[in-house]
């Protein structure tokens, strides 16, 4: 039940905030306290579940369409329970930050936002097949709304093409989800049916690495993380893209095994170049969004070499990543967002020197800014190397290729950090451009406490992401 | 069962379809073709009729009564169009309305 | 109790941090400076504490681990918060806490009255946490994790003034080349982890002789490129020079006394993987010969009061990794120890110079101090003499042990090791007096003279005292380890790190009148010069060459930051724009032209629709009677 309510309780909320006639600030109050109460129900969710029990937990099923063999069918492993946590404390802090720096339309924003966070709950939480793929779709339509009504100048070119590449991913699923289904005789995920298609399992892997995105797959992801409006970015960075990773985990891996394995030398290697070409482009790219999206689209590359490291490890690994790098995305996506409202753009070259006198800024940006780049000691340096020791068993060379992701992130985001704070002020950066004002610091500080406990204690994600049978189940 | 065979009922069904066909793919004014139309799918109903008397199924007829609604209905946009038309003051030609082409 | 202390040692410092950042301003400069001082200080004591309790433990049992939660967890791969407290750590603790006490002390009062000396000591008290977790880490992974956090702290200091565009480039510059050692590293421990299963030292070291020679080879060049990049050896050497951008007493805490030496720490905390890959020992060996050489050379014609120390500093861990290399462990930590005490001592009375005269750091603008500063005068010879290995001073007893040690070790590898070192004894001489009388001896140059007159003596307590202290220290910080009389420091060490190689007492007293003599004749070669008015080093092409560091930035620039950044920008030109960002433009006009085609089907012509209708019905009616 209290998955359901999970999925549900945003999408009531989405409704109640849709049709209630409020003023514009009680709307999007009541859509911030929807998102914290979501908070509190994943909170309640955890301390309900027992981690050391590799089968599906808090569960509903149903019947729904009994002679196509579809159910209504949800529940939480491990993974996904930590995806979940990330993705709702996430869309609070996005929420919060929509709040704070007021959208036009406020109804109708954050009646989507709402109901953007109860579909990717239900694609975190479904179990059927059909079910995935309504709330995988489920979730684009109000990105495509957000992207394309509240984005920025660009927003038509960025919707138009987010939407070609999704629907192009989706189609392909759509289409391996009806053949699953015809030649296993259920849509269930649970049943434990596996097919050993190459094709179906390729229908799948397209779409989740445009999701991702991966390497080839990513001309979506530029402009739409430019144009986007930057809470929305940040969620499109931080959580919409991990259904892409929980996809290829509970779908991939587990429902084709085979095909998975055979062609995990492809996926790997895209996977590798992604994270080197995502990281080059982040390197040079002009304007402090284009430098996240790009390391965003790095770090996908990398969380996807840990999942098809198909070992403990890298699969560990890939989860705690996956919860550390959505929380460092989205708090460097809202602190990007705090600079353009100061200084009305993210050109590296027209910022800088915000350093002095701004010493809340100062603080914030460079804790989030060194966790990013995986500071040994940091949350993302346990998962990253956790990955980097999982992809070893795959071939020496992918390890390598993690390494010199690392010092390719500290590059990037060194220069990031730099843009922002040092050198002599841009041309701009205003004398009275503000700190941080407290409201700010509200939205940022829990995601980055909350990094900041993971760092002190990784193995809290890392140890619990997976009970043993389940990876027992997984892996080879 | 009395009278005729039921494969006589389809030889006469078959050639009112094709007159209707033909009327439909010859002729250029809007009524002949509508008219053409109803004998086609009258070609139709009577197939329906035939069948279902000889399996002794009355779900023939109703579905040919069904098809006589639609054409009842078709007929009467039909006509419209064509009454639209005429008082438009366009040629009643089918070959003159070639708006949509690509 | 023992325990307690280190646990005390580690999370002092730390707590300091994060009790300056979360006061913010509502506490005041002074206040936050007297926070960091105190913890650091705290640390210490707690580093004393577990010292005299590991000195009152029997022979055997000096070896103590403690765990307090797993930090890392994965199947069967598990990573404790763990230390490990042994004669070796115990040392490494009291070093780092107490140079850094002294240190952070004597920068209230340099840092007196700058904007943010707030975060100034904040930086400070992570770095002393940083460093410690470095030192008493009981596993590789945490050590890696001190490792990085040590860079971190480093850059945070190095781009203190991030106002100057030159300390923010430093600053990237010294994280990303340590970022280079992180990775190499952190290689190294994902091979360890595959064949033992384990990062633990203990558990690794048991498990080093059952592995290939491919595989140590392979962990212990990846520790190896770790140890050259944080030590700055050749050829990861071009950031320390430019991380003297930084204030000087975060020149002398991390770039002089530990963080630098952390590399040292390592070759000699993982001695045995390095043992079992001789010939990466000796490799080990032979860069620190080279760094030792190349870098006292250059320091012989910079004219920056702290990059010639600077120079000097990766001079010196040359030879602690020459120790390191030919096995004389003892001798390396123990040159680790002195280096520590003289050079802090340098880089602070330099600082106090620096102070002096309004933040100027060019000596060719200094000259004959020593009458108008007599104490900073006595300190600053205190320390040229320990550098120069003069007797009694505690560089002699430190870098004669190893000098000898690499005669004892003998072979081609040892006689080379050791006329590199006796070389080293010279260029260090030369280059140690030659900024000794550039700067205090003669008469006083005019811009001294006009800062003279402004007569802020030579600084206050919070400077003086510290100098003071490291003074006494390397004055007699060498008496621990007297050959063949007296080497209580060198047992200490060995029982944790057992040395491979010792020198005898005649090889030990023969070696040091031959440096001692090459160190004087440096002393006097410098003297001569600078009476008669002229550099050491002559001759236009070799000064430019070696005023430009042999070229090696440039070089670097050239090799890979623009290749890498000409990839970037030729990907974003020739991959990202034309093909991924307009793939769809192309897919649009593709689409387009294929709807022309086709809509030339659609004629407009009601009859052609149902011509086309009943032709299609008939094909299917024939296919499908076909098809039964």
């Amino acid at each position: 039940m209290l998955t359901t309510a999970l999925i549900l309780f945003p999408i009531a909320a989405a409704l109640v905030v849709a049709i209630l006639p409020l003023p514009r600030e009680t709307t999007a109050g009541l859509a911030l306290l929807a998102a914290l109460m979501e908070v509190g129900l994943w909170i309640t969710a955890v301390t309900q579940f027992d981690f050391d029990d590799g089968s599906l937990q808090l569960g509903t099923t149903r019947e729904w369409v009994e002679s196509l063999g579809i159910s209504y069918s949800v529940g939480f492993y491990g993974f996904s329970l930590w995806l979940v946590g990330a993705s709702v404390v996430v869309f609070a802090a996005a929420i919060g930050y929509a709040l704070w720096a007021g959208r036009e339309r406020t109804r109708a924003y954050h009646a989507l936002m709402l109901l953007l966070l109860g579909a990717v709950v239900a694609t975190f939480t479904a179990q059927d097949l059909l079910l995935f793929y309504a709330a995988f779709e489920l979730m684009l339509i109000p990105l495509y709304v957000l992207v394309g009504v509240w984005g920025g100048e660009r927003r038509q070119a960025a919707t138009v093409t987010f939407v070609i590449y999704t629907m192009a991913g989706s189609l392909l699923m759509l289409a391996s989800v009806v053949a699953f289904g015809v030649t296993q005789g259920t849509f269930s995920l649970t049943a434990g049916e596996t097919s050993d298609n190459v094709w179906i399992f390729l229908g799948f892997a397209i779409a989740f690495a445009v999701k991702a995105p991966l390497f080839p797959f990513h001309g979506w992801l530029p402009l739409a993380y430019r144009e986007a409006p930057v809470e929305v970015a940040a969620v499109l960075s931080a959580v919409v893209s991990k259904t892409a990773i929980y996809g290829f985990i509970r779908i991939g891996l587990e429902s084709f095994p085979e095909p998975a394995d055979d062609l995990s030398g492809l996926i790997l290697v895209l996977a590798c170049a992604g994270l080197v070409y995502g990281s080059l482009l982040a390197f040079r790219a002009p304007d402090l969004r284009g430098v996240i999206a790009y390391s965003s689209m790095a770090q996908m590359g990398l969380i996807t070499v840990g999942v098809f490291a198909f070992d403990d490890l890298g699969l560990d690994g890939a989860i705690l990543q996956s919860v550390a790098h959505g929380l460092v995305s989205a708090s460097m996506f809202l602190l990007v967002g705090m600079v353009e409202r100061r200084c009305g753009t993210s050109d590296v070259d027209a910022l800088g020197g915000m350093a002095r006198g701004r010493p809340s800024l100062t603080t914030v940006v460079l804790i989030a800014g060194l966790i990013a780049l995986a500071v040994p000691g940091s949350a993302t340096f346990a998962g990253e190397f956790l990955i980097m020791a999982g992809a070893y068993d795959q071939g020496w060379g992918y390890s390598v290729v993690v390494a010199l992701g690392i010092v390719l992130a500290a590059m990037y985001t060194l220069r990031v950090i730099s843009a922002i704070l040092h050198v002599e002020p841009g041309r701009a950066v205003r004398k009275e451009a503000l700190d941080l004002r407290p409201g700010e610091l509200a939205l940022v500080l829990p995601l980055l406490l909350l990094l900041l406990g993971l760092s002190v204690w990784p193995a809290v994600v890392s140890q619990s992401a997976f009970a043993a049978s389940t990876l027992a189940e997984i892996l080879p | 069962m009395d009278g005729p065979d039921v494969g006589w009922y389809l030889v006469v069904a078959a050639i009112l379809f094709g007159i209707g066909a033909l009327g439909v793919m010859l002729r250029r004014s809007p009524l002949i073709v509508l008219l053409s139309l109803e004998i086609m799918l009258n070609a139709a109903n009577l197939t329906l009729i035939a069948f279902a008397r000889q399996h002794g199924d009355i779900s023939g007829q109703i579905f040919a009564l069904a098809v006589m609604a639609v054409a009842a209905a078709e007929v009467a946009i039909g006509l419209g169009l064509i009454v639209a038309m005429a008082r438009r003051g366009m040629l009643l030609d089918v070959d003159q309305a070639s708006a949509l082409r690509g | 109790m023992t325990i307690t202390g280190a646990w005390v040692c580690l999370l002092a410092p730390l707590a300091g941090a994060i009790a300056i950042t979360l006061a913010g301003t509502r506490i005041s400069r002074r206040t936050a400076a007297y926070i960091s001082t105190l913890t650091t200080f705290v640390a210490f004591g707690g580093a004393l504490v577990a010292f005299l309790g590991l000195w009152a433990t029997d022979h055997g049992d000096r070896e103590i681990v403690s765990t307090a939660y797993t930090w890392l967890e994965s199947g069967d791969f598990r990573v404790e918060l763990q230390i490990l407290l042994d004669t070796l750590s115990s040392t490494m603790m009291l070093i780092v806490s107490g140079v850094g006490g002294l240190i952070v002390w004597y920068s209230m009062g340099y840092m007196a009255g700058d904007d943010e000396e707030r975060r100034y000591f904040a930086y400070m008290s992570l770095f002393v946490f940083s460093m410690l977790m470095l030192v008493q880490a009981g596993n590789l992974l945490l050590l890696l994790v001190g490792w990085g956090l040590v860079g971190l702290a480093s850059y945070l200091l190095i781009g203190f003034w991030h106002h100057k565009p030159e300390a923010v480039a430093a600053a990237k510059k010294a994280f990303v080349m340590n970022a280079i050692g992180d990775a190499t590293l952190a290689l190294a421990l994902v091979l360890l982890i595959w064949e033992t299963g384990t990062l633990t030292y203990l558990g690794v070291f048991e498990d080093v002789d059952g592995l290939s020679t491919t595989t140590v080879n392979l962990v212990a060049l990846g520790l190896l490129g770790g140890a050259v990049a944080k030590s700055a050896q050749i050829p990861l050497h071009t950031w320390l020079p430019d991380a003297m951008e930084g204030p000087t007493p975060v020149s002398a805490l991390i770039h002089a006394a530990t963080m630098v030496t952390a590399g040292v720490y390592l070759l000699v905390r993982a001695s045995p993987i390095f043992e079992a890959a001789p010939d990466v020992q000796a490799l080990a060996a032979i860069l620190g010969a080279i760094t030792l050489l190349v870098a006292g050379v250059i320091a012989l014609v910079q004219w920056d009061i702290k990059r010639v120390i600077a120079y000097s500093t990766m001079s010196q861990i040359g030879y602690m990794f020459v120790a390191a290399g030919i096995g004389a462990y003892g001798y390396a930590i123990f040159h680790l120890m002195t280096h520590a005490f003289f050079k802090a001592l340098l880089f602070m009375t330099a600082g106090v110079v620096i102070h002096h005269l309004g933040g100027e750091q060019d000596i060719r603008k200094m000259g004959g101090l020593r009458g108008l500063m007599p104490r900073t005068h006595l300190a600053f010879l205190v320390g040229a003499l320990a550098l120069a290995g003069i007797p009694i001073f505690s560089g002699f007893w430190s870098k004669d042990g190893i000098v000898a040690a690499a005669l004892a070790d003998g072979g081609a590898l040892g006689y080379s090791l050791y006329a590199a070192a006796l070389v080293g004894a010279l260029l260090t001489g030369l280059y140690t007096f030659r900024l000794y009388f550039t700067v205090f001896r003669g008469e006083p140059s005019d811009f001294v003279k006009e800062h003279a007159q402004e007569d802020h003596g030579e600084g206050p307590r919070s400077m003086l005292i510290p100098v003071g202290v490291l003074s006494v220290l390397a004055t007699i910080g060498g008496l621990v380890a007297i050959p063949g009389v007296w080497e209580p420091f060198l047992h200490w060490i060995d029982e944790t790190v057992e040395p491979t190689v010792k020198a005898t007492v005649t090889q030990d007293y023969a070696t040091s009148a031959v440096a001692v003599t090459l160190g004087l004749v440096g002393f006097l070669l410098a003297r001569r010069a600078f009476d008669a008015g002229r550099q050491l080093v002559t001759g236009p092409a070799v000064w430019r060459v070696l005023e430009h560091k042999l070229y090696v930035d440039e070089a670097y620039d050239a090799l890979f930051f623009r290749p890498a950044a000409a990839l970037s920008t030729a990907l974003r030109r020739n991959v990202e724009e034309p093909l991924v960002e307009r793939s769809l433009d192309e897919i649009g006009a593709g689409t387009l032209q294929v709807g022309g085609e086709v809509a030339r089907a659609q004629t407009g012509l009601l009859r052609t629709y149902a011509i086309a209708l009943a032709f299609s019905v008939v094909v299917l009616v024939v296919v499908f009677v076909a098809v039964r």
